[in-house]
């Protein structure tokens, strides 16, 4: 039964016309500092993955507000904000500003991301901070973007900054400035993203101190009462989940071309209006760079339960008080300082997908069954032109959400983890060696259901250059997107490589060093597709026809996975259909789902060892 | 000497407004129910009430102009003509793929907008151009002819054509287009995207051009019908529609380019407002529309409104700032840069989870409406706190059209919010007011300090029927020293069409660092642009000598993902590009409060805009001022500032030409109410405009 929320949190009540003004200017704020690093950055990856985040801090260094860019960067900032007042606390002087991207000894997340951090001072009182961190194009470390797969420890990774200070009483520190220059592959870019994000606190600095200045000494206790409303809200809704241990685990594949499979296990307990993720008998760090520092496993837990219980919740701390973590040390979700992490992505989003599995059941209509599993990342690089200049693009292919108990699942979108756009195919092809052949939804995926899952997303690429190389990071191909409800589950990632000369490769979803490829070369890759949502011979039969009529599948589906058999004029044919049903319904339990695997892979002509290690 | 008029008619989604400028600087305006089963018939009502009045014949108008939310309705209302797609193979679902993001993060229910042209009705057809405009695979003409039997089979209505890289050569689209054309005859629209939006950026152009056929057959008949309405009353002027510019173009042009019309509502308010600036002297100017159910905000700075591009349509709510969209259609065309809020005075008041007060985004529209119209509503309102607070006439608004009910609005608020929170009635009243300023605050800084520009530098011009009931507040917040209100502020809107200028343009993308361009290249492109846009004025009418060339670009340092646009002098000289570079650094200083002078700037878009300069006096003049109150009538209002209730004269707009006088005051007009508050003080400028500034 759900649980009254505790009497002392619903007692106390200011203002409520002054919180919700004071709301949305923090809000406004933190989304005014969002932009400036949106529009004026020069990371791709700040652009297509909004891989970066801005906030605000009361004077203690509590988070008031953070602008809505990525829930993966949800628990970025109170770690770094404590290591900073235990740091430096009373010598924090106006016109300071704090640089960091140490994920273990300064609570980071990984190299790539550099937070700096301005205090904000009002009449020579600090009143608090802005902040911002971005994703960095280079900061040095084994292969350019500094995420190499085949990193074993932090120290290949890439330039390793403490909390330091980039200005010191408004003076900026050359010396910083100068060994960030000399430690990325495109200083230029680390240098513009710095000024952006610079920029953005700067800015929203003095707006902040003259909103302190405006409610005057009334201004801590209003922003106590915002962080108790926060809290209020959250603990209100959990308690309206019943109370219990939900349950769940899912998988990666595997490290590189032969790692042995990552379990995922998590155990999320409901208590009242408190809520504990604990990942107990998760797998152990490995010897990759996909380790997860805690700092993005904080973040995956405020993500997956704002995910469940929907919108409308202020992005400030007091909404965190009510949430737990326990994460094993030594495990992929909390590794050893030391272990190499720059590509972590892939384990935040199989946490999120291992989370919603886990409140599926005990929050029906609330969370999806698993959609794509995060993005595949792909990245071809090379020399071209007479002086020989370096090219580099990675892409992200992604876009598939599972079944939902009241709408089907959706293709053609960005995961839930993290607000992600994707490339212009006309701008790619005007300035790189490569074409993009084909870009849409693989007919015959994803995974049946009565609400059936989102398509997979497929694009193919032709080299167009003499020679380039390579990475891949996809996963899922033997550990599926999980169904809900009866469903099926989603279909498996692809990825095949046709040379020049008619040969066709499958490739394995991760390589671990650069593969080289030619002119001509033809490299198609199908992420996985969504899963399905309830039973698949229980969808209406019109519902299935739609989709035949629209070429998302084929009138073989139709009547092997959800036995809906087609009269020549595309529709339903009742009878047929009916008895058709009554038969798949009597199937031993998982053959309907390799019967759609089946299909699926004959549609895209492949053979059906494919889940085997290639 | 015979008078001549000019004719403006606004449709909104209760009344029309129309307005009648005779060339003897006369101004007459009437209000008359819109009438949604043909729109035409509500503009020709008010035009012949407005003519008998005056007592002029049909003949005597010489021109018309039309601001109309058809199109918009067409898309939110899924009512556009039945669209077919046909792009290059392999291609057929970037247009629903669109750019993958979510418009809100955390909603996992969240469903796609339904694509306007259905995935079974989206063709492909073997060819392909490379980024430098050379055949990879010539266009498979055969196919285009099963395509069009297919398409005649389906009981399609309109054809979008969209080809990969066609902006660098259209050659392939201009044949399929004659092709199809040509197969399926007249009664079919077909629009192709280099006619439409030639640049690059694949899902963007394509979304465009399928809106643009989507609303094709729509928009055409609609036009149609109002120009044979208009003709058989006698009303055979030339019609222009206002473009989501601003600016205005004939009703044939806008029915080939229907796409360019959308939001061409709100930016005749913002013509109006940058014309009636320029007239009386404010060049900086932020205007504040608040309507029924939204508030919009846009800039005018050194007397231009500013633009965008980015546009969505079906999304809902176009917040310019928004940090992320995806909700609806993108659509890369000119819009004034509007932003709205989902607040207005049907905003519905109500008290959230946590204990704190929100007013809108749901609205009581105008049936039921507000708890005080008396029409069922039960849910307290932003107009139900205004009349509680006194600053709306208890009995009635619009001069006694509309009866009001304040006891409804009493208990509403009573029983939904101050009952509950434990506030006395006019505190809660004072929260909900003060909270949809605060809301209102964020449509304005969304076009001001998030472009890095400060309020402060800027008259704050309110207007629609709401805006000058709340702009002080919303002036007060920002720290802004003046508001206006304009005269006829509620039909402010249709004011502005009669200063809309004739306007087209064409864009051309060059995607090139600006170190590996010449000026002579620069020089060449724009030629080109040049011939087109002079084609288009003059189908227009547009004699030679009177048209008028503004020159942009749409820069960015390399690798950044987001343009800003900055003029081009009108003659190149040799250092052009040395001028745009330092134009660029400038502006993004300017915008993002950073920049450098090291980095390398790219040419990504040039557009060339044609202006007609022979289009008569579009200079704004005030209407005759109304009639002076009779006596001084005095209202017991309450205040946030005093915490209290106190007598408060109020006032007609004409009790103001005796000089400026101290708030609080209430000044009440037929179509609107502005409340001046202590601290301020009210006069009228030499236009009428009421120009409220903070006592000294």
């Amino acid at each position: 039964m759900p649980l009254a929320p505790r009497p002392e949190i619903t007692a106390t009540r200011s203002d409520p016309v002054t919180l919700e003004i004071l709301k949305n200017a923090l809000e406004s704020l933190a989304d005014e500092m969002a932009l400036i690093i949106l529009r004026s950055a020069y990371s791709p990856i700040v652009r297509d993955s909004m891989d970066y985040s801005t906030a605000i801090f009361d004077a203690e260094g509590r988070l008031v507000a953070q602008g809505l860019t990525n829930p993966i960067h949800l628990g970025s900032f109170p770690r770094v904000m404590t290591r900073l007042l235990e740091t430096f606390g009373a010598t924090i002087a106006e016109g300071d500003g704090f640089l960091v991207n140490d994920p273990y000894a300064a609570g980071g997340m990984h190299l790539p991301d550099i937070f700096f951090i301005r205090p904000v001072f009002q009449a020579g009182q600090r009143v608090g901070f802005t902040a911002s961190l971005v994703h960095h194009t280079d900061i040095g470390g084994l292969a350019p973007g500094s995420m190499a797969l085949n990193a074993e420890e932090i120290h290949q990774e890439g330039l390793r900054i403490p909390l330091v200070r980039l200005f010191e009483a408004g003076r900026p520190n050359a010396a910083v400035f100068d060994m960030l220059r000399a430690n990325s592959r495109m200083p230029g870019e680390v240098m513009g993203d710095l000024r952006a994000q610079i920029s953005a606190c700067d800015t929203v600095a003095r707006s902040f101190a003259a909103l302190v200045a405006k409610h005057g000494a009334a201004f801590p206790a209003l922003i106590d009462e915002l962080h108790d409303y926060a809290e209020r809200l959250v603990r209100q809704r959990i308690a309206e989940i019943p109370d219990g241990v939900m349950r769940a685990v899912d998988y990666i594949d595997g490290l590189g071309e032969s790692g042995a499979r990552i379990d995922f296990h998590v155990a999320i307990t409901v208590k009242g209006s408190e809520i504990t993720f604990d990942w107990e008998g998760t797998s152990d760090q490995v010897a990759g760079a996909i380790n997860c520092p805690i700092t993005t496993t904080w973040s995956l837990a405020y993500a997956a339960l704002r995910n469940a219980l929907g919108p409308g919740i202020p992005n400030c701390e007091g909404y965190m008080r009510p949430i737990h973590l326990r994460a094993p040390e030594g495990s992929i979700v909390n590794p050893r300082d030391g272990a190499a992490c720059a590509a972590r992505g892939v384990i935040a989003y199989r946490m999120l997908d291992t989370c919603f599995a886990a409140f599926g059941p005990l929050m029906p209509g609330l969370v999806p069954a698993g959609g794509e599993g995060g993005p595949t990342a792909i990245t071809f690089s090379g020399r071209q032109g007479p002086r020989q200049v370096q090219w580099l693009v990675t892409d992200g292919i992604l876009g598939s959400w599972g079944g939902r108990r009241d709408h089907d699942g959706v293709e053609g979108i960005s995961s839930p983890g993290a607000n992600l756009s994707n490339q212009p195919i006309e701008l790619m092809e005007a300035r790189l060696p490569l074409r993009v052949e084909s870009y849409g939804f693989a007919p015959n995926s994803g995974g049946a259901g009565r609400r059936r899952g989102g398509l997979a997303m497929q694009r193919t690429y032709v080299i167009e250059a003499e020679t380039a190389s390579m990475t891949l990071r996809s996963d899922r191909r033997r550990n599926l997107p999980l169904a809900m409800d009866g469903g099926l589950p989603g279909s498996p990632s692809v990825t095949t490589l046709q040379h020049a000369d008619g040969r066709c490769s499958l490739l394995p979803t991760m390589n671990m060093g650069p593969r080289p490829l030619q002119r001509g070369d033809r490299v198609m890759h199908i992420a996985a597709g969504g899963a399905g949502y309830g039973d698949p011979l229980t969808r209406p039969p019109e519902a299935v026809a739609e989709d035949c009529r629209d070429g998302l599948l084929d009138a073989g589906h139709a009547r092997t996975v959800y036995g809906v058999v087609l009269a020549a004029d595309g529709a339903p044919d009742p009878l047929a259909t009916d008895a058709l049903r009554r038969d798949l319904s009597r199937l031993e339990p998982g053959e309907l789902a390799m019967r759609q695997q089946a299909h699926f892979l004959e549609t895209i002509g492949a053979g059906p060892g494919i889940g085997d290690r290639p | 000497m015979t008078i001549t008029y000019r004719l403006g008619a606004d449709i909104g989604g209760t009344f029309t407004d129309v307005v009648l400028r005779g060339n003897d600087e006369t101004i007459h305006q009437c209000k008359v129910s819109s009438t949604p089963a043909d729109y035409s018939l509500g503009i020709l009502n008010g035009a012949q009430e407005l003519l008998s009045r005056v007592g002029a014949d049909p003949a005597q108008v010489s021109e018309i102009i039309h601001a109309t939310t058809v199109a918009t309705n067409t898309v939110l209302e899924g009512k556009g003509a039945k669209t077919a797609l046909v792009t290059t193979r392999g291609f057929r679902d970037v247009v629903e793929i669109g750019r993958l993001r979510v418009p809100q993060l955390y909603d996992l229910n969240y469903v796609k907008p339904v694509p306007l042209a259905l995935r079974r009705h989206r063709y492909e057809v073997s060819e392909r151009m490379l980024a430098d405009g050379s055949v990879l695979v010539p266009l498979a003409e055969a196919e285009l002819t099963t395509i069009a039997a297919e398409i005649r089979a389906a009981g399609i209505e309109a054809v979008a054509i969209s080809f990969l890289h066609s902006y660098a050569n259209p050659d392939h689209e201009a044949r399929a287009f004659a092709l199809l054309a040509e197969a399926l005859g007249p009664d079919i629209y077909l629009t192709r995207s280099t006619e439409v939006l030639p640049e690059i950026r694949e899902y963007e152009r394509t979304s465009t051009v399928v809106v643009n056929a989507y609303l094709g057959p729509v928009v055409k008949r609609y036009l149609l019908s109002l120009e044979r309405r208009l003709a058989s009353a006698g009303l055979a002027a030339p019609l222009s529609i206002v473009q989501s510019s601003g600016g205005a173009m004939s009703a044939r042009a806008a029915a080939e380019i229907p796409a360019a019309i959308i939001e061409s509502g709100p930016a005749a308010g913002v013509i109006a407002a940058a014309n009636l600036g320029r007239a009386a002297g404010y060049g900086e100017i932020i205007t504040f529309d608040m309507g029924g159910t939204t508030a919009k905000a846009a800039m005018i700075e050194g007397g231009e409104p500013t633009r965008t591009t980015e546009y969505e349509v079906g999304a809902g709510i176009n917040l310019s700032s928004k940090l992320v969209k995806g909700g609806g259609h993108s659509v890369k065309m000119p819009f004034i840069d509007v932003s709205e809020i989902g607040a207005g005075g049907g905003s519905i008041v109500r008290l959230d989870a946590g204990g704190a007060l929100r007013v809108g985004p749901d609205s009581a529209g105008s049936s039921p409406g507000p708890a005080c119209y008396d029409l069922g509503g039960e849910d307290p309102t932003f107009t139900d706190a205004a009349v509680v607070l006194g600053y709306l006439n208890p009995e009635h608004l619009a001069g006694g059209a509309v009866a009001l009910n304040a006891a409804k609005a009493r208990d509403a608020l009573q029983a939904r919010v101050a009952g509950p929170a434990g506030l006395t009635l006019d505190q809660a009243a004072s929260g909900v007011y003060a909270i949809a300023a605060a809301t209102m605050m964020r449509a304005v800084k969304a076009v001001s300090t998030y472009r890095g520009r400060d309020p402060r530098d800027f008259a704050l011009f309110a207007f629609g029927g709401n805006g000058p009931l709340v702009a002080v507040q919303v002036a007060e917040l920002l720290d802004m020293g003046r508001v206006v209100v304009p005269p006829s502020p509620g039909v402010f809107s249709a004011l502005g069409l009669l200063h809309s200028q004739t306007r087209r343009e064409l864009t051309r993308t060059v995607y090139r660092p600006l170190a590996a361009l010449t000026p002579e290249a620069l020089q060449h492109g724009l030629d080109a642009l040049r011939e087109g846009v002079a084609r288009a004025l003059a189908d227009e009418g547009c004699a030679p000598d009177a048209m008028r060339f503004q020159i942009e670009a749409d820069l960015r340092y390399v690798g950044q993902a987001y343009e800003l646009t900055v003029p081009v002098a009108a003659e190149l000289p040799e250092g052009i590009l040395d001028a745009l570079g330092a134009a660029f650094h400038g502006e993004h200083a300017r915008t993002y409060g950073h920049a450098s002078d090291e980095d390398a700037v790219e040419l990504v878009n040039l557009r060339l805009i044609g202006l007609r300069a022979d289009s008569g006096d579009r200079t704004f003049r005030a209407p005759p001022l109304g009639t002076p109150a009779r006596g001084t009538h005095h209202r017991k209002v309450h205040f946030a500032a005093l915490g209290a209730r106190v007598a408060t004269p109020v006032l007609t707009r004409a009790d103001l030409a005796g000089g400026r006088r101290a708030g609080p005051l209430i000044v009440e007009e037929y179509d609107s109410t502005t409340v001046v508050p202590p601290g301020w003080g009210a006069e009228l400028d030499a236009f009428t405009n009421i120009v409220i500034t903070k006592e000294a």
